[in-house]
């Protein structure tokens, strides 16, 4: 039996539920992604330790008190970026709009970081004494 | 049942026992995409026998499988059977209420996709607890499972064909005697 005389035995419904079912799976493929939340994060950290720990699907704007006064970071559409801050050369508001990766502020000792820090958590391989 | 009947589904569980070890043997992109070879078995023992022997021959192979492979009780068996079980009983259930409706490769898709379905429900309750893991992963496993269903379903058909030519030869040898 060759393959054309298979297609031919099958029937309506065959054909109508194979269709669906690759039609189906492949726009799932495609946009299940947009229809799950984004639990990817963003965190700040202030002279080293953790401030905030915050959502990236949220618009919003965040005041970050450091040791020279406030550095404000703005959340928008998944980037963010820094809109004021006290230091001289304004390095970071100059780093502009982020969407993965880090914006330091060094003189205010404020660190953004974009992503899910588990993805990225590193051990140490190896130490030798 | 009937001392032939023992004999037909011992055999085939044989059959499917032997194609599930085969497909474990071939390397797999993917750890948990399976062809699900031993369906072809199920759905000819279903077309030929009815759901009673098909269940039977499921659930005989998904033991013995498990079994050998030492994964008995283990959550690799628990989605086996439960997938195997839900496939089994949907291919009888589509047979009984409408049996011109699907042929034999529409009934493996049915078949196909219920057990993934199946699986998917158990992982979610009994072992993943997370439904966006659930959810990324369906999709993907439909997809994968509707083609291994059709290439199965084809295989199917072509069996079933042979089987009943073969079946209709030997009834002609023997009027002719």
């Amino acid at each position: 039996m060759s393959l054309r005389e298979l297609f031919h035995n099958t029937t309506l419904a065959d054909r109508i539920i194979f269709s669906l079912m690759i039609v189906l799976s492949l726009s799932g493929i495609a946009f299940i992604k947009e229809i799950l939340p984004d639990n990817s994060t963003l965190h700040i950290y202030v002279d080293g330790r953790p401030a905030y720990i915050l959502p990236l699907d949220k618009n919003r704007v965040v005041s970050v008190e450091g040791p020279q006064g406030k550095t404000v970071v703005e959340i928008k559409d998944h980037q963010v970026r820094i809109i004021e801050s006290p230091c001289h050369n304004k390095l970071c508001i100059q780093t502009g709009w982020v969407s993965s990766g880090a914006i330091v502020c060094l003189p205010n000792r404020v660190v953004v970081t974009l992503g899910d820090p588990d993805k990225h958590k590193k051990t140490v391989d190896a130490t030798t004494g | 049942m009937q001392q032939q009947d023992k004999y037909r589904i011992a055999l085939l569980s044989a059959f499917a026992l032997g194609l599930h070890g085969f497909e474990n043997l071939l390397p797999s992109p993917i750890p948990w995409l399976r062809l699900g070879l031993a369906n072809i078995v199920t759905l000819i023992t279903l077309l030929l026998y009815g759901m009673r022997p098909a269940l039977m021959v499921t659930l005989i192979r998904v033991m013995l499988a498990s079994l050998i492979a030492g994964s008995f009780l283990g959550p690799a068996f628990i989605l086996s059977l439960g997938g195997g079980i839900a496939s089994t009983l949907i291919m009888g259930f589509v047979l009984h209420i409408a049996p011109r409706l699907f042929s034999t490769m529409g009934l493996s898709i049915i078949g196909a996709l219920f057990h993934n379905l199946a699986q998917l429900f158990l992982a979610y309750f009994l072992f993943i607890q997370r439904i966006e893991a659930i959810l990324l992963i369906t999709p993907v496993i439909i997809l994968f499972g509707t083609l291994t269903g059709t290439v199965n379903g084809a295989v199917s058909a072509l069996l079933m064909k042979n089987l009943i030519k073969y079946d209709q030869k030997v009834q002609n040898v023997n009027e002719v005697k």
